[in-house]
């Protein structure tokens, strides 16, 4: 290797000037970056260079600037354990883990040899079994790993490959060799993310992407759409490919939806499919749709609750029996987590001569499986070398060197109970790569997930991948989980390389679906609820304002503050007790209201509201456009934020914040999202939520008010955004039947009745319907006797209110009343006609052991 | 002898089922002792779609779907079958030690042996703790032929387990049986299975029908059998021997083979996962007609 130093020995670089300044590598260990203390390997020197010329105080800023760019785009990666679903963000250090393209060149080949070789395994477990019949794999380790499912046995049609997308696991030990020690055949995750990094470090440090020679992504995702393609036995043309997800909860669903889009894939979950007549089916607003292939990221015994584990919610009931009929193609196949079972790679060098007539390319880190009396013998004796997994999943796994007496013999007592559950295998120190910390490059331990995807003729492997910053051989899952930091690895190319744009490239023919009958219902579903959540978010903050403002004023110019009690109780906040001063009283009228800002469990909690708002814009991702999902993030920064201990003022200031930011959501919704199917459930929802608010609203002005009068008018006015609209009109002193006017039927008032029953009906109408009926849907019917009943009203009977009139009016309750029954069934209506709620599937007999 | 064998079950349900995926294990196995002359399947409503394989075990599966609207669904199953007396072992046959078969299925090549690893592993249902290799220590004694070893641990739970219909469900975990003595059929039948596997031996769980006979002088009562589990272990080089712990005896004649697996999870008779349908009641009938009661010989 041509290596060339970073500065001349005799004049070495002022510490403190440069970012590459002492860089220590460890003596014995291997770095990616330097073969020796200042020392640099020639594949680095250019970007050494452009790195020097960024400085270090540059790269921290550029680091920051990435950061917020993973934050704006949501790119996160949930952990299982929070009940609020927070999110863990994902981290990504700035410098590139380099590999020349002549090294990459031998290990794709080695890793696409490992890609058939698994192809051809699972082809024989499922199908003759020669591996174990021969006596190449023993049949313990194969048929006790989990992964190795009975019901899957001869369930792919005759020339269907079993291994599509194949995620590789690797590790570069001290002697400069880089060995897998992992597979990844369920849910091989990482693609989505690696391409994100890619994206965002282009964008934040342009000077070093822009024609650096390193070999692009773009082509091997290309190569995976059109795999996918390719397996669909109907529709060559146009077939329907989907992403099926576990959904929000997984912690890598950021990466379903991203792929989803980039790949032009429909995002379905299980309960969005169904098969019928031994096809698969998408549940849409328009009835079923054919799915022909399915990507999917579920694990194989969540998939069919019918043959597979039968508590599944997460899978589609008859899915394996409609992939033996050859109607639909999975990527993977079901029953492929079988490789990912750690004792095989004991077996690989005999497997791959037997299989495939080949010798093995790329070395595993050495592995020996305790199942046979020498593999045993050897992890026993050399345990404080190796480390010791399970074969079974979800177990610890233990470092031999670090073993106390007592758990050293625990554990060899466990292995000689069953051997054939255990495996050693060799850790040697990981190679390091430079990091960026505190403007400095310092070199830490990585690992790098490598993939690679069927094509025509065997596999295609993605120039790159995922490196991530490690201390020892975890599996992704677990180093993200504590909050690992990934790096963009680059393959270098001989000549720079265009910077070709990933995103959002059109593929194939596209087939006009404009009226968006196709939309997946439980999408319409969440987007509805999506809408319902904003406006009563929207709703409960502005009530909160109010109140927060009407009692800031109170104390300091002493106004009327009897309207406060209306206001907690349009809240659901208890009134509290009459206090014994007016300062306790304030206490205590503050401390309510804060409750709904801190309490969760508060009903008017705006954290909870915007919980629901956040859970159903997760699910429908990617039908908001790229904006609206970065105010979405940028309101759950605000409230996370939210400190313990607000202040009145605070809190009011707070809840404008919140409020300009749901403005912003709705609104560019409104300006981004085409006004097809999805877009008119999210504005049906809210304005479904905005009128039964408004009904409320005016039944607590004129009706059921405490302190009825004069300032809960003014007050309902500055709730509804009206008080300006107001004075500019009548220029005069309140008088409810100017009100009334203004917030009832005034249908040029976004803000009235009048206006928001005139839009659900308009909304409404435009829902598609499977059957052409001359008759009205329920939904069309309930919306219609509302309106009616609002257009039909006498508002001199109305106005009978006056000035100082303290009692209700027995005519506008009426209306209310009226206007308020059929819209109560409206929503029920659009579940029962559009949302499909099918009962989840359940079993006849309850199997479980 | 020859049967026919009519097993009939009926789903009532509370509400509509719109979808049912069902899995049925109801054809018996073809094997060198069992004909099966031909099998009459009659489902209602009438199934959109069936189709018949050979699962991993080699046991005969029916898949069909539902897709019309149903409030109760009936699957009934007739099958002619002939039982020979031709089952490879009988007590009395000669073993070889069970240690020495122990180590010839760890080591021999030949690929039968080597499949038949795969009943020594522990199953969903079956796992083989250290109390059920303590409970069947006093059958093995060092240099026992395995037949020997295994009829007597037959022999053990039959006399000291109590045949208690009430005790169990399928969820009862074996640890439970032990503990209490108490059980049916599949519970025997895992028990001894967990007590051979703890022994590193391979044994799988058989399911089918018994022939019962009426008490001398009565009448045959049609439909009073049921469904009925025993289990085989494996002699390696030489085949399955089988065990019914329920009865004390080695299956002859009057065991109708249905299906046979890891444990009953393998082989339950009719899966299935349906969407609607509220609450569900469930009848079965077995009826194991002997042949000469409907055709006397000619």
């Amino acid at each position: 290797m041509i290596e060339a130093s970073l500065s001349r020995p005799a004049e070495p670089s002022p510490p403190g000037d440069s970012v590459l300044a002492g860089y220590p590598v460890a003596a014995s260990g291997y770095d990616e970056m330097c073969s020796a203390p200042g020392v640099l390997r020639a594949h680095w020197r250019a970007l050494a260079q452009v790195l020097e010329n960024i400085g270090g105080a540059e790269l921290e800023r550029r680091h920051a600037e990435v950061q917020r760019l993973l934050q704006a785009d949501g790119v996160t990666y949930n952990t299982y354990d929070d009940p609020q679903g927070a999110q863990r963000l994902w981290r990504v250090d700035n410098i590139p883990l380099l590999m020349t393209g002549e090294e990459w060149t031998a290990l794709a080949a080695g890793m696409e040899q490992r890609s058939r070789l698994l192809d051809a395994l699972l082809a024989d477990l499922y199908g003759p079994r020669r591996a174990i019949r021969q006596g190449w794999l023993p049949p313990e380790l194969v048929f006790a790993h989990p992964g190795f499912l009975p019901a899957c046995h001869r369930s792919l049609p005759e020339g269907r490959r079993w291994l599509i997308f194949h995620g590789i696991d690797l590790a570069r030990g001290p002697d400069g060799v880089i060995r897998a020690y992992g597979d990844r055949a369920q849910s091989p995750s990482g693609a989505g993310y690696t391409l994100e990094n890619r994206i965002i470090l282009a964008r934040a440090l342009p000077m070093l992407y822009r024609d650096a020679p390193l070999r692009r992504l773009a082509s091997f995702l290309e190569t995976e759409r059109a795999t996918l393609a390719s397996l669909a036995r109907y529709n060559p043309e146009s077939p329907h490919v989907v992403l099926l997800t576990p959904g929000p909860s997984s912690p890598v669903y950021f990466e379903h939806a991203y792929l989803a889009n980039y790949l032009s894939l429909s995002l379905v979950e299980g309960e969005d499919l169904v098969v019928r007549d031994g096809r698969v089916w998408l549940k849409t607003l328009g009835g079923l749709r054919p799915v022909d292939v399915i990507l999917r990221r579920v694990a194989d015994p969540l998939c069919d609750p019918l043959e597979l584990r039968g508590d599944s919610l997460l899978g589609v009931p008859g899915l394996l029996q409609a992939v033996r009929g050859g109607h639909v193609a999975l990527a993977n196949a079901l029953g492929s987590g079988a490789i990912e079972n750690p004792g095989l790679a004991a077996f690989f060098p005999a497997l791959c001569r037997h299989l495939l007539g080949e010798e093995l390319k790329l070395p595993s880190l050495p592995i020996w499986w305790c199942g046979t009396a020498e593999g045993q013998q050897h992890v026993l004796t050399n345990l404080e070398r190796l480390v010791v997994r399970s074969i079974l999943p979800d177990e610890p796994h233990w470092e031999g060197d670090r073993l106390d007496g007592k758990s050293r013999l625990a554990l060899i007592e466990r292995i000689r109970a069953a051997p054939h559950l255990f495996v050693g295998q060799e850790s040697p120190p990981l190679s390091t790569a430079p990091v960026l910390e505190q403007g400095r490059l310092t070199p830490r331990p990585v690992m790098l997930r490598g993939f690679a995807v069927a094509a025509d003729d065997g596999y295609r492997v993605m120039p790159g991948g995922l490196a991530r910053v490690s201390t020892g051989l975890d599996t992704l899952q677990a180093a993200l989980q504590k909050g690992g930091i990934s790096k963009d690895w680059w393959v270098l190319a001989p000549t720079p390389q265009p910077h070709v744009s990933l995103l959002r490239q059109a593929y194939g023919p596209i087939v006009a679906t404009r009226d968006g009958s196709d939309l997946p219902s439980r999408v319409a579903d969440n987007l509805f609820w999506l809408g319902r959540y904003s406006e009563r978010l929207d709703g409960t903050a502005r009530l909160l304002r109010e109140a927060f403002g009407r009692l800031l004023e109170w104390e300091q110019d002493n106004t009327d503050e009897r309207c406060l009690d209306d206001l907690l109780d349009a809240l659901k906040i208890p009134v509290p007790p009459v206090a014994e001063s007016p300062r306790a009283r304030f206490f205590a009228l503050r401390q309510a209201l804060l409750s709904a800002l801190v309490e969760s469990e508060h009903p008017s909690n705006v954290q909870a509201l915007f919980g629901g708002m956040l859970r159903t814009g997760r699910a429908v991702r990617n039908h908001l456009g790229d904006d609206s999902w970065r105010l979405l993030n940028r309101l759950q920064t605000t409230m996370q934020n939210t400190p313990a201990d607000l202040g009145g003022r605070q809190a009011r200031e707070l809840l404008e914040e919140e409020l300009m930011l749901v403005a912003a959501f709705c609104g560019l919704n409104y300006e981004t999202m085409p006004h097809h199917q999805g877009w008119l459930f999210f504005d049906i929802g809210r304005y479904l939520e905005r009128v039964l608010r408004t009904l409320d609203l005016f039944k607590l002005a004129f009706i059921t008010a405490r302190n009825p009068g004069l300032p809960l008018w003014e007050v309902v006015l500055a709730i509804t955004d009206n008080l300006t609209a107001y004075r500019r009109r009548y220029r005069s002193a309140l008088h409810p039947t100017a009100i009334i006017d203004l917030l009832l039927f005034d249908t040029a008032n976004p803000r009235s009745v009048g206006y928001q029953l005139r839009r659900l009906q308009r909304d409404i109408g435009r829902l598609y319907r499977p059957e052409k009926s001359p008759y009205c849907s329920a939904e069309e019917r309930l919306i219609l006797e509302a309106f009616t009943t609002l257009q039909l009203a006498d508002i001199k009977a109305l106005s009978t209110l006056t000035h100082d009139s303290t009692s209700s009016s027995v005519e506008l309750a009426r209306l209310l009343e009226a206007i308020q029954k059929p819209l109560a069934g409206l929503s029920d209506a659009l579940t029962h006609s559009h949302f499909s709620h099918a009962e989840v599937p359940r079993q006849l007999i309850d199997m479980r052991p | 002898m020859r049967y026919i064998v009519t097993h009939r079950t009926l789903y009532r349900y509370s509400s509509g089922v719109a979808l049912c995926h069902n899995e049925a294990r109801l054809l018996p196995r073809r094997t060198a002792w069992q004909r099966c002359q031909g099998s009459r399947v009659a489902i209602e409503p009438r199934p959109s779609l069936s189709a018949e394989r050979e699962d991993f075990f080699g046991n005969r599966v029916l898949y069909f779907a539902v897709q019309d609207i149903h409030r109760c669904l009936e699957v009934n199953v007739a099958t002619e079958v002939q039982v020979l007396d031709n089952r490879p072992f009988e007590p009395s046959s000669p073993s070889l030690p069970w240690e020495r078969a122990l180590r010839l299925l760890r080591e021999s090549p030949d690929p039968e042996v080597i499949e038949a690893r795969l009943f020594a592993l522990d199953s969903p249902f079956v796992r083989a703790l250290p109390e059920f290799r303590a409970y069947a220590a006093p059958s093995f004694a060092p240099g026992r032929p395995l037949l020997e070893a295994v009829a007597e641990l037959n022999r053990r739970i039959y006399k000291e387990f109590i045949y208690d219909p009430h005790f169990t469900t399928v969820a009862t975990p074996l640890k439970e049986v032990l503990k209490e003595r108490r059980g049916v059929c599949q519970d025997f039948a895992h028990l001894a299975l967990a007590c051979l596997r703890g022994l590193g031996l391979a044994a799988r769980y058989v399911s089918g029908y018994l022939e019962t006979l009426p008490p001398p002088g009565q009448p045959r009562l049609i439909g009073a059998d049921a469904s009925h589990a025993w289990l085989a272990v494996y002699l390696p080089g030489e085949g399955w021997a089988e065990f019914d712990p329920t009865n004390d005896c080695m299956p002859r004649e009057q065991h109708i083979t249905l299906a046979w697996g890891r444990d009953y999870g393998d082989v339950a008779p009719l899966i299935g996962v349906m969407t609607g349908g509220g609450s569900h009641t469930l009848e079965v009938s077995v009826d194991v007609a002997p042949q000469h009661e409907l055709e006397p010989e000619r």
